[in-house]
């Protein structure tokens, strides 16, 4: 610390206090609607403070009785749905940006820069910009209403493969040269050297990667028609539209919660990686 | 054990750039050769084309009998310690120089008591669990010649081994390598930048510059018989001095009037009024008595290094700065006079144009 | 000058990139040159028939006032996502940069907002919004103001960038933090011995070299607000009320899905796709420049 101004540093804790409990209320908006049953929204101004039906909420919620989600399935159901989406997207996409950042830097072959550039294409073409004819193509695979249609198309990445490009790029050469020397092939360099190098960079995109999977919005609510294959976030938004006049707030605010969970939990876990991850992005 | 020849080696980048002009070099087993040179020069070009690292354009490569110029690397049973050492970050000591025989399908038992034989030959077997991170700078570079060592290659190639060491450490591991590679005797190249290094580890030295060889053969013969005046200024610190000089009767007619009378030691007849460049050595320039001086030098800076003083100036009508390496005993002030005497049987003349040695 | 040593396979590198390029060309090349080809065209609902128009779609598109509110409502929108979003995350990085004690707790109440859904970031503000439940409404109707973003046009637009802004505060705050911590001691140190005080060192020290960081994060934000908060808008408002919150991508899912106009929601697509090369481009000159220096 350069100086010591006590007043200074009083404020300055003031503020982060207060910029946590604001950032933080809504949280703490959804995590008191979700323990009242749905009369306490009906009129007047919504409670502040925990009321006793959480545990009855989170067990209707999780288990669909009554059909509260006002779908077939059950918000377990949602999540593992949302959980297998994420996790195919993370893996799926670090794996296909590993091999080929590996082979775009370390072998030279006839039409390596248009590769490249083909890949990078993608970069600038979000899902969002190009959803008709994507849905097209999809619809005409079979790929509707299905894990694959759900996952697949998002899976290619230019950002992965741009990152663990510019990583391969920073080891020093004579690291290769070495284990060629030591009689390692390119299956042996990958598998030894490579792949035990990039486990930071791995870990830090498997977390942005993720919740980039979870948070899905649009691509699920276009290609799924068949409840089976809705995910968890998907839901919130039909309940909100379900029921014209009383909207189920205590219902909404638990799903929501739920469908917070688990990303922010591996974030919060994570935090380390996380943080690495997103800052080599600006590299 | 084995010889390396390179025959009429050419190295041309897709560039048009041409790297190595048709390098002729022939290392007798067990030799230690150094190939040295300015930056740029070829030498580290040539040594990773006999690692098979980079691809030979023209000629042929041989260690021992067989053709190498088409093997991969790993099949020319060589090793290379690497000037930033190249050790794998994420192995421990022993997973480092066990991976070469690993990848070789030696057997378990086997990597081990080679792996701990070349640790001992180190001294870094109480290293061996650790990781290159928690290593010093001398450490890694043993850690980096005991991967090279355990193989027992034919060949080692040492890629500036040295440059990342600071000097004191620099000069033990010069001479620890040199005890090892006599040790082992084992066929080396060994490429770096800075002469003293060449110097003192060369059987035999390799002076290159611009993908040429300038000359070739035992250090103090390159260094008291330099074929050109480039093998002449890259050798020996302080550097020779150089200064144009014409040729008279048995007399060299230096700039700003001075005369150097060569009497017995050279014959200067057959050099009739040529315009010569000569060299001397530092050390061969000695402080001697007013009558017997060649030249006085106007000194005007002075280096005391403790055994040697050196002497930095000019003669006086001369532009080029000289320098004269002393004896430390005796002290020397700045602006005063210094009368010198050539020793002539070790001057230096080169060809104006060549640059080539003529005496 | 170096060939980079390279493994010498010329098979192997085909098949480690096929799977990247196989998804690249099936579900972005193609459906991009699909975009290209029915933004020429004319169809009905039920593609019973087609005709060629060359530019008539971009031609109508531009024509129309409805494309023109769109394209104004989301510069607007971006702009204030990107404000908000950045100037409250730069304020609470300059706060947690120079505290000691609990700064890794500070960084961590901070950071879990990015994990948050857009959509469920917009349910959330919508209930704290809400006309006749909501807490915020509540309290403004104590300084006499009836919040309603159903008929309100302002308001709607309000929360909507609350909700955006909101989940994106971390992510700025990450990046800015990183970016101040970057900055070497001994410059703040300098400019503190030269007399500086701690406002001053802010805005004359910290703040230029924050500079390259804060265009990036800019360049972020705004294709964030452009692309990925339709479901912001999709949960909450429905592009309303009277089309003040109907962002270019919501309009491109509404013309296509709701409306089936094909002809015109791949002309849209097409128009984006160049904002976002532009944008890319943008970026990426300023990935270049800062390589310079």
């Amino acid at each position: 610390m350069i100086e010591n101004r006590p007043w200074l540093t009083a404020f300055r804790h003031l503020m982060l206090i207060f910029g946590i409990a604001v950032i933080g209320f809504p949280i703490w908006i959804a995590l008191v609607a979700a323990t009242h049953p749905s009369s306490a929204f009906f009129s007047g101004v919504m409670p502040l403070w925990f009321g006793e039906q959480g545990l009855n909420n989170f067990e209707r919620v999780w288990n669909n009785d009554d059909r509260v989600l006002g779908v077939t399935v059950s918000a377990s159901w949602m999540m593992w749905n949302s959980f297998i989406m994420a996790m195919v997207i993370a893996i799926g996409k670090i794996t296909i940006s590993l091999l080929s950042a590996y082979a775009i830097v370390y072998f030279r072959f006839p039409f390596r820069r248009t590769c490249f550039w083909m890949i990078f294409l993608t970069l600038m073409l979000p899902v969002e910009v190009r959803i008709l004819p994507t849905y097209e193509v999809v619809a005409r695979l079979g790929m509707l209403n299905s894990y694959a249609g759900l996952t697949i198309p998002l899976i290619a990445s230019a950002t992965a493969t741009f990152l663990f490009r510019q990583f391969f790029l920073s080891i020093p050469s004579s690291l290769v040269e070495a284990a060629r020397i030591d009689g390692a092939g390119p299956f042996k360099f990958f598998k030894d050297i490579l792949l035990p190098l990039s486990v930071n960079n791995i870990a830090a995109l498997f977390v942005i990667l993720f919740i980039y999977g979870w948070n899905q919005y649009l691509w699920p609510l276009l290609i799924t028609t068949d409840e089976d294959y809705y995910t968890i976030v998907m839901v919130i938004k039909r309940l909100m539209t379900a029921g014209e006049g009383n909207v189920p707030w205590n219902i909404i605010m638990t799903t929501t919660v739920l469908a917070m969970l688990p990303p922010v939990i591996v974030v919060i876990l994570m935090q380390k990686f996380f943080v690495k991850g997103l800052i080599e992005q600006e590299k | 054990m084995a010889t390396v020849s390179l025959r009429h080696i050419n190295k041309k980048y897709d560039n048009g750039f041409e790297a190595i002009h048709d390098l002729n070099l022939e290392i007798p087993d067990g030799e230690l050769v150094v190939l040295v040179g300015p930056s740029g020069c070829g030498k580290s070009t040539s040594l990773r084309m006999v690692a098979g690292l980079e691809s030979i354009s023209g000629g042929d490569l041989y260690i021992g009998d067989t053709r190498v110029n088409d093997l991969e690397p790993a099949e020319r049973d060589i090793a290379m310690v690497f000037q930033n050492y190249a050790l794998y970050p994420h192995m421990s000591v022993f997973d480092n120089m066990a991976y070469g025989l690993k990848n070789r399908g030696v057997p378990r038992d086997q990597i081990k008591q080679k792996v701990d034989r070349a640790a001992a030959t180190l001294e870094i077997s109480h290293l061996l669990p650790n990781k290159p991170k928690q290593l010093s700078g001398g450490q890694r570079q043993r850690v980096a010649m005991g991967r090279a060592i355990v193989r027992n290659p034919k060949v080692f190639l040492f890629d500036e081994p040295l440059s990342n060491l600071d000097a004191k450490l620099r000069v033990q591991m010069r001479i620890e390598i040199k005890r090892l590679q006599q040790e082992f005797g084992t066929t080396s190249i060994y490429v770096t930048h800075d002469q003293v290094e060449a110097m003192t580890l060369a059987d035999r030295l390799v002076v290159m510059n611009n993908g040429r060889v300038e000359q070739m053969g035992p250090p103090l013969e390159l260094y008291e018989r330099p074929e050109t005046q480039f093998v002449a200024s890259f050798l020996g610190s302080p550097g020779m001095n150089f200064m144009s000089a014409r040729v008279d009767a048995n007399c060299l007619h230096l700039p700003g009037g001075h005369q150097l009378e060569m009497g017995q030691a050279i014959d200067l007849t057959k050099l009739q009024q040529q315009e010569l460049v000569l060299g001397l050595r530092p050390e061969h320039l000695e402080a001697c008595e007013m009558p017997d001086a060649d030249f006085v030098l106007q000194v005007e800076m002075v280096e005391p290094l403790g055994a040697d003083t050196l002497l930095y100036g000019r003669l006086p009508g001369n532009e080029d700065l000289m320098v004269a390496e002393q004896s430390g005993k005796i002290r020397y002030e700045r602006g005063t006079k210094v009368p010198l005497r050539v020793d002539r049987s070790s001057i230096h003349l080169f060809d104006k144009d060549s640059q080539r040695r003529i005496v | 000058m170096h060939d980079t040593v390279v493994f010498k396979n010329k098979i192997l590198p085909y098949f480690l990139l096929a799977p990247q390029l196989i998804i690249t060309l099936v579900f972005f090349i193609w459906p991009a040159g699909q975009a290209l080809y029915q933004s020429f065209l004319i169809e009905d609902a039920f593609g019973f028939s087609r005709e060629f128009v060359w530019f008539e779609n971009f031609v109508y598109l531009f024509q129309d006032p409805e494309y023109w509110n769109s394209m104004k409502v989301t510069f607007l929108f971006s702009a204030m996502v990107a404000v908000t979003a950045m100037g409250v995350a730069l304020l609470l990085a300059a706060m947690a940069d120079r505290v000691l004690k609990g700064a890794g707790t500070y960084k961590t109440l901070l950071i879990w907002p990015y994990a948050v859904a857009p959509v469920v970031a917009a349910v959330l503000w919508w209930l704290m919004f809400n006309p006749s439940i909501g807490i915020l409404p509540y309290w403004m109707k104590f300084v006499g103001h009836y919040w309603n973003h159903y008929v309100n046009a302002g308001e709607a637009m309000t929360v909507v960038v609350i909700a955006s802004a909101w989940k994106q505060i971390s992510y700025n705050f990450i990046f800015f933090l990183a970016g101040m911590q970057a900055i070497p001691k001994s410059l703040i140190e300098a400019a503190a011995i030269d007399g500086a005080s701690p406002f001053k060192r802010f805005w004359q020290i910290v703040f230029p070299l924050l500079s390259p960081t804060a265009f990036f994060l800019l360049v972020v934000n705004v294709v964030y607000a452009f692309f990925e908060t339709f479901g912001v808008i999709h949960a909450t408002t429905l592009g309303g009320p009277d089309n003040a919150t109907r962002t270019l991508v919501y309009k491109v899912y509404e013309d296509g899905f709701v409306g089936l106009d094909l002809g015109s929601s791949a002309a849209q697509s097409v128009i984006l796709m160049i904002l976002v090369i532009a944008l890319t481009v943008i970026q990426f000159r300023y990935v270049e420049r800062k390589v310079q220096y």
